[in-house]
């Protein structure tokens, strides 16, 4: 009777320390967690091919979780941000029956954190869907950029940004990789075969933006695609945003108490001793006097 | 000689009390005051603020969108003009000098602006509560909004809340870019380091842009 009450204390003990140990570890798992969500737009980038229907589908669920409907030429949708998984985005026809036969198709798979641009690409007669993977840091006080060559009419193009070269010699259809920059505002000049086109963007730092070459009305147009953004100049360190009025105080320090106590004990000590030895004094006197 | 023994007696009186005096006085400050804890959540609620909620901007507009002057977050009451921050001397976010207003770090992305936008506002003063006081309480999918010089609203639902150490802050995670219009609201949280008069925690809400 006696052992097991033992044991159970022994075991009460061992939770309660287990339960204050796993508190710090739980806290800790809590604010390592990111969320598990990534991006995804959709873009035509096909200069002969007609508007289209595009669908993203989460895998092996027939619903569309995303439409965009009649969607030309030219179109980059903004970001959705969907959870991380695989995904298939699907084109058809703008009008065409939801259910019919996709003209196209690709597969995708979004990782949390992680940004892609869908493209329908290449000319209509040899049209594809392609994923990119899009870029979300930059250097400090820097910003990021790439090209893409969706010009059907100018099929060889070199782009810059001020007198930085962004992409030289970039065939129809192709993307560059993203280029550093120091960032402000230049004059992007689109340089091909059939002449020059130039146009003004502004890069911030802390920023990533694409730049897409399209055929015109009249010669090449340039879109300045801002693909994410960011503080230019991150602060150092955490935010001193409070001063604890509100935290719980400790229970402070005990010297002081320990000193007054230390204190008062030497001088009753002191005043104990003396009295002892007076008193000690004072009988031999009085023995001396009998 | 024998006037030393009263004056000893005295001596070991005053002593004895001196002892108990420090000794109640030890025992007496010896437990700790509890951490002044907000109300249950959505007591203080106000109402969702009314104006035109305009929609996310497309990434090829280049047109910026208006700088924020408020901000509402109804569930925890807060109500706040917000002012502009930058950085300090040695590169640290600046903070409000007063307690009671949060505001924009000039240096992020505008609310509502393609990117993450930071907000920063005290959780406390020396003496009691700050505008950010109950932020911690705030879980995924609660509305926050900032109002634009322009009379416009942007609305964001919380999507995460984080606690992190100081000297392990995330930097990327909360500064970096973002492909879409985030909000990040921070203030401190955690212990309280009386040495050095600091939080050792940030609070972090992590909000996007409703659409």
């Amino acid at each position: 009777m006696k052992l097991r009450a033992m044991t159970r204390r022994l075991l009460m003990l061992l939770a309660a320390s287990a339960l204050l140990l796993g508190i710090p570890a739980a806290t800790a798992a809590f604010a390592s967690a990111t969320a598990d969500t990534g991006w995804i737009r959709l873009a035509h980038l096909s200069p002969n091919t007609p508007a289209v229907d595009v669908y993203l589908y989460s895998f092996g669920n027939s619903n569309a979780q995303i439409v965009l409907h009649h969607v030309a030429y030219g179109t980059v949708s903004p970001y959705e941000s969907v959870a991380a998984g695989d995904y298939s985005v699907a084109m058809r026809a703008a009008g065409a029956s939801p259910t019919s036969q996709p003209v196209l198709s690709t597969s995708v798979t979004i990782k949390a954190g992680h940004a892609y641009t869908v493209a329908g690409m290449g000319p209509e007669s040899g049209l594809r869907l392609q994923v990119l993977d899009d870029e979300l840091t930059t250097p400090t006080g820097q910003a990021r950029v790439r090209v893409i060559q969706a010009s059907l009419k100018q099929q060889v193009v070199t782009v810059s940004f001020g007198s930085t070269v962004l992409a030289s010699n970039l065939k129809f259809s192709d993307v560059s990789s993203y280029q550093t920059v120091t960032p402000g505002t230049e004059t992007v000049t689109v340089s091909s075969a059939g002449g020059n086109a130039t146009s003004t963007a502004t890069l911030l730092a802390g920023t990533v933006h694409t730049l897409v070459v399209l055929d015109g009305a009249n010669g090449l147009e340039v879109v300045n695609l801002e693909d994410a953004a960011g503080s230019g100049q991150p602060p150092v360190g955490g935010a001193g945003t409070g001063f604890g009025g509100t935290a719980s105080h400790g229970p402070g320090s005990p010297a002081p108490w320990l000193a007054v106590i230390g204190a008062g004990s030497l001088l009753a000590l002191a005043g104990g001793l003396r009295m002892r030895r007076s008193g000690v004094r004072q009988r031999g006197r009085l023995h001396a006097g009998v | 000689m024998s006037a030393r023994r009263p004056a000893a007696a005295f001596a070991l009186a005053v002593g004895l009390v001196v002892v108990a005096a420090g000794t109640a006085g030890l025992l007496l400050t010896r437990h700790s005051t509890p951490a002044l804890r907000p109300a249950a959540a959505g007591v203080a609620a106000l109402p969702a603020p009314t104006g035109p909620i305009v929609a996310p901007p497309q990434p090829s507009d280049p047109r910026p969108v208006a700088r924020p002057v408020s901000l509402v977050i109804p569930l925890i009451g807060v109500n706040t003009q917000l002012i502009t921050l930058g950085l300090t001397a040695g590169g640290a976010l600046q903070v409000p000098s007063s307690t009671s207003v949060a505001g924009w770090f000039t240096g992020s992305p505008r609310p509502g602006a393609i990117g993450s936008a930071i907000i920063v506002g005290h959780i406390d003063s020396i003496s009691g509560p700050g505008v950010f006081w109950r932020l911690s309480e705030l879980r995924a999918g609660d509305e926050v909004y900032v109002k634009r010089a322009d009379g416009t609203l942007v609305e964001f639902r919380v999507t995460s809340v984080q606690t992190y150490l100081k000297d392990r802050f995330p930097t990327q995670a909360v500064y970096g870019p973002t492909p879409d219009p985030e909000l990040r609201l921070i203030t401190c949280g955690g212990a309280f380091d009386y040495a050095t008069g600091h939080y050792l925690s940030n609070i972090v809400v992590y909000a996007t842009e409703v659409k």
